[in-house]
């Protein structure tokens, strides 16, 4: 047989799509009113996921036993790689990331196929066929674009190309497989959405079915975004951690429309309102989940992340195309059923502070979405080229995450239907108390603890937006402290008027009335935990505000005052491996003001012997709780022994990682299984924490093997030197993109290649002889062309880039305040709003058996 | 709901684990034993072939073993497709899953104790809470109520499947009480029994009479 092994891959991929075709007719038939064809469904769903896992257990085996026939495992593979290595490389470039993507679909399928037996009967068909439709796109896609078993023209090779060693990197390892898990996730939701929207059945069932399931993909999305940022800030070397990319803000999408949903979906199991909204975000979310991946595939944006440029962008393109149709014309079919059934009362209520949050959430993601698209959207519509950088990005969306951080803290303290004043008062005045002290305290310590209240920015345009959106930046460290005071106050004043409930109800003690809180309302906090985890992230994206970034040539023994920290520069240090030559320089690093060690930095070169051109950066960090100190050599001459350095102190950076660890334990505790009454025994209890535990070690493993690097190139990320010596120069430089061709869109303040060097050292000498910066940006615009701006002119119809999310973001906010009206107009319409089905009714034999039930609920 | 089974028909108890019943078809004896001894035969046979021969053959092995699942697994998939297999009693259970007022009822039940939560941390005003309370609890009686409602017929029809089992001291009683039993429907011109939903006889394909379709407009 294995002759034929590429031949009997494609033949079981071909396999996989009949399996699937089968079990999606299946379906259909089943939930058209032969329920007994269910069980049928469900083993042909079992059936097409045994298929794919033999399509990866041929693709292993290709790769384990070198058949260099197969395209794909000469391209990524050779002999020297051991299996470890060589059975990662299964998932290592696109078309093998394809599998692995369709066999993570097929791991969420069967794993949903079997936790959906014996419930939500009238859902499964449709949950199973939408699920197949997926598989089958990506098998479609498989087979006719990307195939992992497509032989090469000219016969096996002897050897395989093996892999880039830059591409040998565990960061750069670890993050994709995590978003994928993400990304697959949100398949699950979008299955129930459109079997509830097929079906009919639109009221709490789905929402409650999918929130586990929204909430797996949700973690995994956020913990593979966060691995996004920690790589970025570990290997890239320019000292920051995001720096909207295309692909990061790919990825950065879903996860703002899930968490949108997350908030919503309340809404909905609480008073049965926002409906349509809650199945079009979970239809959006997976949306974007396939946009994403559209635009890290297709190469439709330059980014660092791009792929290898191939023809499955026209696949995508077509499947987005069904999609959209598919989802509007359910909805809209669906839209009389979904009727809202309650209404909001008050615009001081929880409902309508969720409202505001998803107004929030959603304009981000239309700005996102629109700046990242902006380049394609100018090209085509305005005949224009341009580029957005993270210049861009990062003055204009701090302000508009605070509003959401804001929200974030004022939605726990409202309540439903409506608040009075009363409440209003006692809710707000500790958080608020807590804000102004913590804002207080700020301004008076601030400046001694070099963290200033208010800050100045860059400028991104001339003009009053520019000096406007500079203002507002300048005050946002202070704003950020207050919201962090508050929203810490808000959930501790949640988890001790909790703790004080039940301990009045029953006298329990502090730490029982704590665990028991807990467990028996785990979504609530759960979610206050993530909320916490949030801020405490929060606390570390201010410090960016105060970082200080310094570059240098020192001789050894010279030493350099960067903040609080003392470096002195020992010697330089050689040395070889089988790979690679590796050049360190020994810093050490000691305390300014008391003379105190504070440990030895080795920033390092590593010349590879496979691309001995383009050496390699290695990072050396110094972390503490206040600030990590973030070291990287540029060049180290032979002869003089004289290096360049950058150093960068960034205030606060390890706070980002402390809450990432706090969100996901937050997410865990929302996510612990309940147990149902009937079956409340000890080991029934330990069979479903076993079952969360292992689903979420599984997803972590999955996360955590090593991938690697989905082909990307990036032989610019790690070579050379950033080299910016004072304020002008680093506004300047953030908004001029580098021309080199091979690091798309990365600004001369961050690019690291030889190009940018040189690009910099040109625009210095001409500063130094008085020409002005708004002159140089207009000569390299000239020379390069619009699109080497990192941020688009503020002129003519370019202006549209942020015009249009604005426009949007009002217009939803008009839209929310007209809804919140109208239902509040409806409320007061209705004569009797208690009678809709509440009309007291007299006891009855049901009041006695409803008390029982919810004795049972309370286990 | 639920479908009938063939097995039913001849006045049988329902079918129950294969290991546990001896009344299992050969076929039923073969795909419980199936079910754990397969995965577990190719995994073990991978690993020792794995330590002889090395990973390549392991996963030759695997995929054999994978292999032979898809195929025992679509085979078990057409059957049931054909209506050849006989149903057992977890996937009758399964096929009598909870109904649209069940999830109705756990949600509403929810509702009232966040209620209770929110009453006790002071979020809500004693008139509002009240006015709440009397709501969801109208709400929770009335799906209670509709949830015994459809259950009714169906337990009327255990109690006499039970009572008519007891009856009969040579059978022993089933285990649990099996989903309600709809009755059979048989072809005017081959007399075969078929479902009572069938649009063509399954044996010799001539159409049946027409059925109501009110079952299916209300699943729709």
């Amino acid at each position: 047989m294995w002759q034929s092994l590429p031949l009997f891959g494609k033949l079981v991929l071909y396999a996989v799509m009949i399996a699937a075709a089968y079990t999606f007719s299946v379906a259909i038939v089943s939930g058209r009113g032969r329920p007994r064809y269910l069980q049928a469904a469900r083993l042909g769903a079992y059936g097409t996921v045994s298929l794919i896992g033999l399509a990866v257990l041929c693709l292993a085996y290709a790769f384990v036993t070198h058949d260099f026939r197969i395209k794909y495992v000469a391209h990524y593979s050779d002999r020297s790689m051991t299996t470890g290595y060589l059975l990662t490389s299964l998932w290592g470039g696109q078309d093998g990331s394809l599998l692995w993507w369709l066999f993570l679909l097929s791991v969420y399928t069967a794993v949903c196929v079997r936790w959906l037996k014996g419930r939500f009967r009238e859902l499964q068909p449709y949950i199973i066929a939408t699920l197949m439709v997926i598989v089958l796109f990506f098998c479609v896609l498989m087979t006719f674009a990307a195939n992992p078993f497509a032989t090469s023209i000219a016969g096996a090779h002897v050897d395989g190309d093996g892999l880039n060693p830059l591409l040998q990197n565990f960061y750069m390892i670890i993050h994709p497989p995590s978003l994928y898990t993400g990304f697959v996730g949100c398949s699950v939701p979008f299955a129930f959405a459109i079997a509830a929207l097929v079906t009919g059945r639109l009221d709490n069932e789905w929402v409650a079915a999918c929130r586990k399931w929204m909430l797996f993909a949700w973690l995994f999305l956020s913990i593979g975004n966060a691995l996004g940022m920690l790589w970025a800030y570990e290997e890239l070397g320019w000292g920051g951690y995001w720096a909207w990319d295309p692909v990061e803000n790919a990825a950065f999408l879903p996860w703002l429309t899930a968490t949108a949903f997350v908030h919503s979906m309340m809404i909905q199991e609480r008073r049965g309102m926002l409906k349509v909204w809650n199945v079009s975000l979970v239809l959006l979310t997976f949306f974007l989940t396939i946009f994403g991946t559209f635009l890290t595939r297709s190469g439709l944006i330059a980014s660092v992340h791009s792929f290898a440029q191939s023809n499955i962008g026209t696949y995508f393109i077509w499947f987005l195309g069904f999609l959209i149709a598919a989802c509007v014309g359910l909805v809209v079919w669906r839209v009389p059923r979904m009727r809202s059934e309650g209404r909001i009362e008050a615009v001081l209520s929880r409902e309508a502070a969720f409202l505001a949050n998803n107004w929030a959430f959603l304009g981000i993601m239309v700005f996102i979405l629109v700046a990242t698209t902006f380049p394609r959207i100018s090209e085509w519509l305005m005949n224009q080229q341009s580029t957005v950088g993270p210049t861009f990005y990062n003055a204009w969306l701090p302000p508009a995450g605070l509003i959401l951080f804001a929200l974030m803290g004022i939605g726990p303290l409202l309540a439903w239907r409506k608040t009075s004043s009363q409440m209003f008062k006692r809710s707000f005045f500790a958080p608020t108390a807590a804000g102004l002290i913590m804002v207080i305290l700020h301004l008076s310590f601030g400046r001694a603890l070099r963290f200033p209240a208010f800050v100045t920015p860059d400028r991104i345009y001339e003009g009053f937006v520019g000096t406007a959106l500079q203002k507002l930046g300048g005050v946002l460290p202070l704003v950020s402290t207050f919201l962090c005071a508050f929203n810490v106050a808000v959930v501790f004043q949640e988890y001790k008027r909790g703790i004080a409930a039940r301990r009045r109800a029953a006298s329990e003690s502090f730490l029982g009335a704590l665990v028991n809180l807990v467990a028996k309302a785990r979504h609530r906090y759960g979610g206050y935990i993530v909320h916490l985890g949030i801020v405490v992230m929060f606390m570390g994206f201010t410090g960016h505000a105060w970082g200080v970034d310094k570059e240098v040539s020192l001789k050894p023994g010279e030493t350099l005052q960067v903040d609080h920290y003392q470096l002195k520069y020992v010697s330089p240090r050689m040395e070889v491996d089988q790979t690679k030559r590796m050049i360190f320089a020994d810093l050490a690093v000691t305390e300014t003001s008391s003379g105190a060690t504070v440990g030895q930095a080795t920033p390092a070169k590593f010349i590879y012997r496979k691309m001995p051109e383009s050496p390699t950066t290695e990072v050396s960090m110094l972390h503490s709780i206040r600030d990590d100190l973030y070291v990287v050599v540029g060049m180290v001459s032979p002869e003089t022994k004289v290096a360049t350095f950058q150093v960068h102190v960034n205030p606060l950076v390890s706070w980002i990682w402390a809450g990432v660890l706090v969100l996901i334990l937050g997410a865990v505790v929302s996510m612990w299984p309940d147990v149902a009454v009937q079956e409340a025994r000890g080991w029934s209890y330990l069979r479903l924490a076993g079952g969360l535990t292992s689903s979420l070690l599984f997803g972590l493993i999955v996360a955590l093997t090593p991938a690697r690097a989905f082909g990307q190139s990036s032989s610019s990320l790690h070579a050379g030197s950033v080299e910016i010596n004072d304020p002008v120069e680093h506004a300047l430089f953030s908004k001029l993109l580098c021309q080199c061709g091979d690091c798309a869109r990365l600004p001369l303040s961050t690019c690291t290649c030889s190009t940018a060097d040189s690009t910099r050292s040109e625009i210095r000498s001409r500063l130094r002889s008085g020409t002005t910066p708004e002159v140089i940006m207009a000569d390299y615009a000239r020379e390069y062309g619009p699109a080497a701006l990192s941020v688009p002119p503020n002129k003519g119809a370019l202006r549209a880039i942020y015009i249009v999310p604005v426009v949007v973001a009002l217009g939803g906010l008009g839209l929310v305040f007209t809804v919140v009206r109208r239902w509040k107009k409806r409320g007061e319409d209705d004569a009797t709003p208690t009678a809709a089905p509440g009309v007291p009714t007299p006891p009855d034999a049901y009041d006695a058996k409803l008390d029982e039930e919810l004795k049972r609920l309370d286990g | 709901m639920a479908e009938p089974a063939k097995a039913k028909t001849s006045k049988r108890p329902p079918k129950i684990e294969a290991e546990t019943n001896p009344d299992a078809t050969p076929e039923q004896r073969i795909a419980g034993t199936l079910r754990w001894a397969l995965p577990l035969a190719s995994l073990v046979a991978a690993i020792a072939v794995g330590i002889a021969y090395g990973v390549g053959t392991a996963i030759l092995i695997l995929a054999g073993g994978v292999l032979l699942a898809v195929i025992a697994i679509l085979w078990a998939s057409v059957r049931t497709l054909a209506g050849d297999a006989p149903i057992t009693l977890e996937e009758a259970l399964a096929l009598g899953a909870p109904s649209a007022a069940e999830e109705q009822k756990r949600a509403v039940l929810q509702a009232l104790k966040d209620l209770e939560y929110e009453r006790s941390v002071g979020k809500i005003g004693e008139r509002d809470y009240e006015e709440l309370l009397q709501r969801y609890r109208t709400e929770a009686k009335r799906l209670l109520r509709a949830v015994d409602e459809d259950l009714a017929p169906a337990r009327a029809r255990a109690s006499a499947y039970l009572a008519e089992q007891l009856g009969r001291p040579e059978k022993k009683p089933a285990a649990a009480e099996p989903a309600k039993r709809p009755e059979r429907r048989t072809c005017a011109s081959c007399q075969t029994d078929n479902d009572v939903d069938a649009v063509f006889c399954k044996k010799c394909g001539a159409k049946m009479a027409s059925t109501s379709k009110g079952r299916q407009d209300a699943t729709a």
